[in-house]
């Protein structure tokens, strides 16, 4: 895996950041991610192990999402990013698997807290309640008008929700996060990643 | 709002989908005569009623799909599938 060029956010703004609060945005752009596309129900299909919808965490801290049918985002510390993709190869298949480092090309942020999902259905139209996207729920949606791929992911703290989008739209998109969650009093993390 | 039922994400707002429009069958470039592709291109049924419609989950799967809408009511159900009698309502 060739080694990437120092990596710069698409959030270009400034904002006065906050180490913790009821409810946080944070730029986590900088994490590695990969997307994998390989045929539904193929072998490689079988190797990531994250049917579309859902989520599975991997050795080293990865995190495998079915982000849609036959398409997968890899995200997490580098190196158990590179160990999961390395895996493809090791399939035994004569089908068409394709992995991209995403890292550059798109933007990630987190929005933690209690009151995330009452934020979130504010610029998303998902039923973002337990019952309909439990803990490793995966989803793709609009969200504030962005198309974007939202994963759950609680670990051991409040629900925590991953936002994947385009660069392009980054700094829009979290601008309009920060709008949707003005009311409930969220607060900017310092970025991480 | 239009609730349309994709079938890999379920239930979506239409403004997540684009609308692909009536539902034809190509005809074959080969073969087809001028006044066929021109029925392809251009003509369409239009009904006060059930029409086969193909959509694009765009903000989803996706993936494109194709649906049974009544344009009277906004009802939608699944196409038959070959060999069925008549689709499921989705």
């Amino acid at each position: 895996m060739a080694e990437s060029p120092a990596f710069e956010s698409p959030v270009v703004r400034s904002y006065e950041s906050s180490s913790g609060g009821p409810l946080m945005l944070t730029d986590a752009s900088a994490t590695t991610k990969w997307l994998v596309r390989a045929e539904t129900g193929g072998a490689a299909a079988d190797r990531m192990d994250a049917p579309f919808g859902s989520s599975r965490t991997a050795g080293g801290g990865a995190f495998v999402m079915g982000s849609r049918p036959g398409e997968w985002i890899v995200t997490g510390p580098a190196d158990a990013v590179a160990e999961v993709v390395a895996g493809l190869d090791g399939v035994d298949s004569s089908e068409f698997v394709t992995a991209l480092d995403w890292t550059h090309g798109r933007a990630l942020f987190l929005v933690t807290g209690t009151d995330a999902p009452r934020m979130l259905e504010k610029v998303c139209s998902l039923d973002w309640s337990d019952a309909m996207t439990p803990n490793g729920a995966v989803a793709s949606a609009s969200v504030a008008k962005v198309t974007c791929d939202i994963a759950r992911y609680d670990g051991d703290s409040a629900p925590t929700y991953m936002i994947f989008c385009d660069r392009s739209f980054g700094q829009y998109l979290f601008d309009a996060l920060i709008d949707a969650g003005d009311e409930f009093g969220l607060a900017v993390g310092l970025p991480n990643g | 709002m239009l609730l349309v039922p994709c079938p890999n994400c379920g239930p979506r707002n239409s403004a997540d989908l684009r609308y692909g429009g009536e539902s034809h069958a190509r005809p074959d470039p080969a073969t087809a005569t001028p006044q066929q592709w021109r029925g392809y291109l251009y003509l369409r049924d239009n009904p006060a009623g059930w029409l086969r419609e193909t959509w694009y989950c765009r903000s989803g799967c996706r993936r494109w799909f194709t649906l049974e809408r009544n344009t009277a009511t906004n009802e939608f159900r699944t196409p038959p599938m070959p060999g069925d009698k008549r689709g499921g309502k989705a």
